[in-house]
């Protein structure tokens, strides 16, 4: 045991080489899929906006638990130790593991949807301590009104997500809510690993009208098996990110999660520059983006009425 | 590696030593593969965290989490004891069921804990830094369990659950109820990789139902590493391994998470961990053939 | 006192492989009395043994072990009143355990088993005093694991073991069958040792119609499930191997094959 000790302590000496970057901005996710690596990828875009540059003044260290929140753990004591200027955890778990782990390294948390109900902070107005972020509360309300301007005969939605995932529960219960408001039926159905996603897909068929799929992590991982039973059982397919239309949605209005990321950034740099995180108030990202998907649409008979196509930011042809 | 990284590595495989343990008991002593684990884990971070979010004493909470954890062992042996369904399908079948358990026991997929009193909030604040208070409170926990554990094993008791596991028949005609031996084994198993789960929660600030994920590899590799680090002579020294492989395991995750100049990540720790696991398997046969040769 | 009265035992009923393997056995073993049984394969020794044993209970019958009806009782159940040693070396203690926590398990044999630590320091002592008894050199190696023991050091520590803790009846399922003749025949003294001295009522399933007339002090042949032959006495003192054999050959109307008997 004491040579294994030894052995890691030497490891570590040259592991640890003197950095020359003034800042360092250390970024978490729970898992690696598209929404999540593109706010990622906006973090970094709107600190090179700013004027902090990787390899230049900025050390940008990203990683990833694989989906397990005992490695999200250890990720967050490895970022505590390290000390960055910053730490941006991703999701849920990874940012109740970085808040756990420290009180006094600023936080910055993105794509959480309920961070009061996830005790990452106390009032989205004044946060207090160490931590600040962005919410990725979903404008369900907005999505239902898509859903009826592109499909108008559409009277029962199938809501396929991971029981297991906070988020995708908190926008179930808002997604039951605001469909009772429009006379909408909600018929759910659940996968708990993505491999249950084509069947979790099939049973709505029959049952629902069209499908909407929400930012779950598990389904977005595995949106293709979704769209491949939409497809064919020529069920209008709706996603909550705009990433999953080019794998099969026909439409999304949703967060563009590299917007998402950007905003993030934008919150960190004003950490960077001095404010104290707790004084920042934590917000719901704004900013969403319409993008339809002709190909798919057509293949399951359906067009997209003019007020659409019109204001869609972006057309998969 | 920094302290802090370092004590975390510890911290959590301390946290997970009760796990290796709890393999240990069901897979060595009763040679039960149980894969129950993978629900018990987080069915005590859920139990304890919904309990002390009602307000219930941190450390009943967590004496209660033992309980659910055995009650979810004891599901496991009546399904093989009493109704003969094979022990390795059996332990599937409460593994998944307990999922939805799980998510029952919260109303949510996660719960938070961040702003709650926990078992170890008493020791904060006292001058000694939170990163080694952690390790230090559960290190204490840890040694308890073995010493427990430990004891009973070399008991008359004891004895009688080691062969249960080593020779049924023979036990049996030593006047053992080994059908009532597996109940109280898994019961107990379970019972320490739920206080794994609710240490974890408390530790950590968060009970979440994917924490159970990989729970029975991450048992079996500390309980595999700890064999190769010290042998298997004797149940005290079987149970030291326990931890120590726990938290070599910890250390080595650690290592390819702190090791960019490696060119590691952490996408690369699934296979840092069948490394791992295969090097112990492998090291005693190289050092049997080096001192043959 | 061991009474088995009107025994039916019967595998596999209702399926075409039915197969009655003990038909009315009418048996009462006298206390401290040391009984062998013989037969070929299939004659229903080994049911016997089970049904004593309670890893088989009977289709029919009454089975009473010290005034005990243990008729129903399974195995773990009737351990305190019964002692037992395996055929197999590897069947009968833990090869993962060391030699004293498999006596000390033997030891508890039948009894409420405590949160007490299995080995204090008078048990050890009162182990290595019975093993040393042995003449093994077995009594320092008490800590080494049961699986280091050859066969035979095996069945010797098993004799220990099934007499460390008091019993109505030992039973012995061909337990030298598996050892060279030199340790089976080192085995045996011992067992009749054991027996003698400690007055053991004893039950001794064997292949051997040797040691099926030089030990004990009476013998019963079983054929078929049921008891062809009954001796003790001064009809047992005069019976021969060969006259054994005649028997046998009686029964069942054929050449005898040296697979299944030995005569030496």
């Amino acid at each position: 045991m004491r040579r294994l000790i030894l052995a890691l302590a030497a490891a570590t000496a040259f592991i640890l080489p003197a950095h020359a970057e003034n800042v360092t901005v250390a970024v978490t996710a729970i898992v690696e899929h598209p929404a999540l690596d593109a706010a990622r990828d906006g973090v970094k875009q709107a600190l090179a906006e700013a004027g902090y540059k990787e390899g230049e003044n900025l050390k940008f260290v990203y990683q990833s638990a694989q989906g397990n929140p005992g490695t999200a753990a250890q990720i967050a004591r490895q970022f505590v130790g390290d000390a960055p200027n910053v730490i941006v955890p991703i999701s849920t778990p990874s940012a109740q593991a970085v808040v756990g782990a420290t009180r006094d390294i600023p936080i910055v948390f993105t794509a959480v949807s309920d961070p009061v109900g996830a005790q990452l902070v106390k009032d989205m107005e004044k946060p207090g301590r160490n931590v600040t972020g962005l919410s990725d509360m979903l404008p369900v309300a907005d999505h239902l009104a898509l859903i009826k301007e592109i499909t108008p005969n559409a009277k029962t939605i199938g809501y396929i997500y991971n029981s297991a995932e906070a988020n995708s529960v908190s926008t179930l219960a808002a997604l039951k809510a605001a469909a009772e408001k429009s006379g909408l039926k909600v018929v759910e159905s659940v996968a708990t690993k993505s491999a249950e996603v084509q069947g979790a897909t099939r049973a709505l068929v029959g049952k629902a009208d069209v499908i909407y799929v929400p930012t779950d992590n598990t389904i977005v991982s595995a949106f293709e098996a979704a769209a491949g039973v939409a497809a064919e059982a020529k069920l209008p397919l709706y996603a909550a990110d705009t990433d999953s239309v080019a794998r099969g949605a026909i439409a999304a209005l949703g967060f563009n999660y590299f917007d998402v990321g950007k905003q993030t950034g934008a919150i960190v740099v004003k950490v960077l520059k001095g404010e104290k995180p707790g004084n920042i108030p934590a917000k719901v990202a704004v900013g969403t983006d319409l993008v339809l998907n002709k190909k798919a649409a057509s293949a399951i008979g359906v067009t997209f009425p003019e007020s659409a196509t019109k204001r869609a930011t972006k057309i998969i042809e | 590696m920094s302290q802090i990284a370092f004590w975390g590595a510890v911290e959590l495989g301390l946290v997970f030593a009760f796990v290796a343990i709890g393999v240990y008991l069901a897979f060595r002593i009763l040679d039960f593969p149980d894969l129950t684990v993978d629900g018990s884990f987080p069915l005590g971070a859920a139990v304890a965290a919904v309990l002390i979010i009602s307000g219930l004493d941190p450390w009943l909470s967590t004496a209660v989490a033992m309980v659910a954890g055995a009650a979810a062992g004891l599901v496991t042996a009546t399904l093989n004891v009493r109704f003969k369904i094979l022990n390795l399908l059996a332990s599937i079948l409460t593994m998944i069921a307990l999922f939805s358990v799980n998510l029952r026991v919260m109303g949510k997929p996660n719960v938070a804990l961040l702003n709650q009193d926990t078992m170890l909030s008493a020791f904060f604040g006292q001058g000694v830094p939170e990163y080694l208070v952690r390790p230090i409170f559960v290190g204490l926990l840890v040694i308890v369990a073995v010493v427990l554990v430990w004891r009973f094993l070399e008991s008359d008791a004891g004895l009688a659950m080691r062969a249960t596991g080593a020779n049924s028949r023979m036990a049996r005609a030593q006047g053992v109820n080994t059908g009532g031996q597996i109940y109280l084994g898994m019961a107990l198993s379970n019972a320490l990789v739920a206080l794994g789960g609710a240490l974890f929660a408390q530790t950590n600030g968060f009970a979440d139902v994917t924490s159970g994920v990989g729970t029975i590899v991450v048992g079996l590799a500390a309980v595999i590493i700890g064999e190769t680090l010290l042998g298997a002579r004797g149940i005290l020294l079987a149970l030291i391994g326990c931890v120590f492989g726990s938290i070599a395991y910890r250390l080595a995750i650690q290592l390819a998470l702190s090791s960019d100049a490696l060119g590691l990540k952490a996408s690369d720790l699934n296979f840092v961990t069948a490394v791992l696991v295969a090097i112990a398997l492998i090291l005693p046969r190289l050092r049997r053939s080096g001192g043959a040769a | 006192m061991i009474s088995l009265s009107d025994i039916q035992v019967v595998f596999g009923r209702g399926t075409p492989l039915q197969k009655q393997a003990l038909k009315k056995i009418e048996l009462t073993i006298e206390t401290g009395s040391f009984v062998t049984v013989i037969g070929s394969n299939g004659a229903g020794k080994s049911t016997l043994l089970g049904v004593l044993a309670g890893d088989v209970l009977p289709t029919a019958g009454r089975v009473t072990i010290g005034n005990v009806d243990v008729s129903r009782k399974p195995t773990a159940a009737r351990a305190g009143q019964v002692a037992r040693v395996f055929q197999d070396p590897l069947a009968g203690s833990c090869g993962a355990l060391t030699i004293e926590e498999n006596l000390a398990l033997a030891a508890a044999r039948g009894k409420v088993r405590g949160l007490m630590p299995a080995l204090g320091s008078k048990r050890r002592e009162f182990f290595k005093e019975r093993i040393a008894s042995l003449n093994l050199g077995l009594e320092n190696r008490l800590k080494d694991r049961m699986d280091l023991l050859s066969g035979g050091q095996r069945q010797a520590v098993s004799l220990v073991m099934a007499t460390l803790a008091g019993s109505d009846v030992l039973l012995l399922d061909e337990h030298t069958a598996a050892l060279d003749p030199g340790m089976a025949e080192f085995v045996m003294q011992l067992t009749d040792q054991v027996v003698t001295e400690r007055k053991l009522t004893t039950l001794m399933v064997t292949h051997s119609m040797r040691q099926a007339l030089d030990y004990g002090d009476r013998t019963v042949m079983l054929h078929g499930g049921e008891i062809v032959l009954d001796v003790s006495g001064g009809s047992r003192k005069d019976l021969q191997v060969e006259d054994l054999i005649e028997m046998f050959r009686k029964i069942r109307g054929q050449k005898l094959d040296d697979d299944e008997l030995l005569i030496g």
